[in-house]
């Protein structure tokens, strides 16, 4: 086994056995048979909405929760070894510090995802059990989507996590990034847009300034195809790029959100004097 | 020195924090198979030099281990080096088991060994205990034995024995000496010199990042402060009897007292003349 695997499988295991993660998953689990169960009940009647439905629903719960989970556990795992003292003696082993990195990084992705993985299918096998259609492909798209965020948002977790001094700093500054990219980012924007000529493609490069957008944006291009959600912009998207050219350009997005702060927490950690 | 191969070879190590100076052109060279101490107060610069020869700081100079460089083959250098921080910090909830199977996937070294170091360190009834729950002297023991993991040729001891009682600092003592018996070379931080005489072929002491002494231990024996007082080996003869001859010779001696020669006495004096030599007019 060479040290990345050592180290994944040893986050991995330390992840699983948190508590947080386990109430993570749970929640999940539990907040997305709620809205199924409540969505369904304001229509009129009471009991499971379809896949379809329900996946729109909880879209603002993983917008949520999955990038407060990543980021916590991201900005603990390098600050967290320097408070337990326990880094010096990581780095004393016979591996490089990005190999530590990219161990705990996978580690902690992988963990998240299953614990997400648990959380929605739980869900999924309840709501499939009692709705009367089913539209599993988007269901599981979401979740891609939303693993897709947990990875991005651990990464910059990580990057907290190296340039602090403590865990507590950690999760300050992993708090600011959640607080900014999924509370305040759309006042920003909402305010750029009225007061600024942004235009469509300004707006759209201003989308690829936030992951969380990214993400929803790309759920809601295979929710609602039309984009009529979206108003102008969605048209603008469609008219100039199509389904397609936007799922791409989003995609390759968010895969530079998934390598930049990885990369850069790499350079971080090396450069600093542990 | 010139019969052994050099495990350890440092030329001009300085270590920067800031303004602030933690080692100062430290040069020194280490054969294979000795046992040093190295030795110094608090902030002198020895959990320094040790992150400097495990590569995992940045530092000036020249640091080799066992012919490769720590600056830029770290990787390299740590496969050699077993390390035993002060205060090893193993996941409170990993069995003794678990931190050495993690320890050895890490460092690439057969799991089995796990199982012949935990015998080897008398924690073989403890391998199903979790660490946390270790009294700091079996911590120490696991710590030495994840140090061993990769049976590595250098070791170094960062105040084993700080946190120990007696009874613990010379049960882990006594494993040293084994370790000495193994022929592997040992550098080891320590505050506390009773019995590194029986121990270490050599001590270094730093003060304030600087080598202020770098003695065998048959240097430090023939260490004496000139003019104060000497120790004279009489093969058992009476002290009043050896008063008697002083006398008869014309030696205005005013006692003699039987001593046993303790470590810290050869050290003081070592140091002590040191220093006299260094404020000489020259």
């Amino acid at each position: 086994m060479n040290a990345v695997a050592a180290i994944m499988k040893k986050e991995v295991r330390d992840a699983v056995s948190s508590r947080w993660l386990v109430l993570y998953g749970a929640a999940f689990a539990l907040l997305a048979l709620g809205l199924s169960y409540l969505g369904q009940r304001n229509l009129g009647s009471v009991g499971f909405e379809n896949f379809s439905r329900t996946t729109a629903s909880i879209l603002n719960l993983c917008l949520m929760l999955a990038p407060l989970i990543a980021l916590s556990l991201g900005a603990g795992s390098v600050a967290g070894e320097r408070d337990r003292g326990n880094l010096t003696y990581l780095l004393s082993q016979p591996l490089n510090r990005w190999e530590l990195l990219v161990g705990k990084y996978a580690g902690l992705v992988t963990a998240i995802s299953v614990a997400t993985i648990a959380g929605f299918g739980l869900a999924g096998l309840a709501i499939a059990s009692f709705a009367h259609s089913l539209d599993v492909t988007t269901y599981v798209l979401l979740l891609v989507l939303v693993i897709a965020l947990v990875a991005v948002m651990t990464g910059l977790g990580v990057v907290a996590s190296v340039v602090s001094a403590n865990r507590v700093q950690a999760l300050g500054i992993a708090m600011l990034v959640w607080f900014f990219a999924v509370l305040f980012f759309d006042l920003v924007l909402i305010g750029m847009v009225s007061s600024t000529s942004l235009g469509g493609a300004g707006l759209l490069a201003a989308v690829m300034l936030n992951p969380v957008e990214i993400v929803r944006i790309l759920a809601i291009i295979h929710l609602e195809p039309d984009l009529q959600v979206l108003g102008p912009f969605g048209s603008y998207v469609l008219e100039t790029l199509g389904t397609t050219g936007a799922t791409a350009i989003l995609s390759a997005a968010l895969a530079a959100w998934v390598a930049v702060p990885l990369a850069a927490g790499i350079w971080l950690f090396h450069s600093r004097d542990d | 020195m010139s019969d052994k191969t050099v495990m350890v070879s440092v030329k001009g190590l300085t270590k920067r924090y800031g303004k602030v100076r933690a080692l100062d052109g430290l040069t020194f060279t280490l054969g294979a198979g000795e046992i040093v101490a190295l030795l110094g107060p608090n902030g002198a610069g020895k959990t320094t030099t040790f992150k400097c020869l495990l590569g995992v700081t940045g530092f000036d100079g020249s640091v080799e281990v066992n012919g490769v460089s720590a600056a830029k083959r770290g990787k390299e250098v740590r496969r050699q080096i077993g390390y035993l921080p002060q205060t090893p910090a193993f996941d409170s909830g990993d069995t003794c088991e678990e931190v050495l199977q993690f320890l050895a996937d890490v460092k690439g070294s057969d799991p089995v060994r796990a199982g012949e170091l935990l015998q080897q360190v008398h924690l073989t009834e403890q391998r199903g205990v979790e660490a946390g729950r270790l009294s700091g002297g079996m911590r120490q023991r696991l710590a030495l034995a994840a140090a061993l993991l990769s049976d590595p040729p250098l070791l170094l001891l960062d105040e084993p024995t700080a946190n120990l009682d007696a009874e613990n600092r010379r049960e882990f003592l006594d494993l040293i000496v084994e370790l000495r018996n193994e022929g592997r070379t040992v550098i080891l931080s320590t505050h506390f010199v009773d019995r590194l005489g029986e121990i270490a072929d050599r001590v270094i002491v730093l003060q304030q990042g600087r080598l202020a002494l770098d003695a065998t231990m048959e240097e430090l024996r023939r260490a004496k402060q000139p003019g104060r007082w000497y120790t004279v080996n009489v093969n058992g003869t009476e002290p009043d009897v050896l008063l008697d001859a002083l006398k008869g010779i014309g030696i205005g001696a005013e006692r003699v007292t039987p001593v046993k020669t303790h470590f810290e006495d050869m050290l003081a004096a070592a140091l002590a003349a040191g220093s006299q030599e260094e404020e000489e007019p020259k």
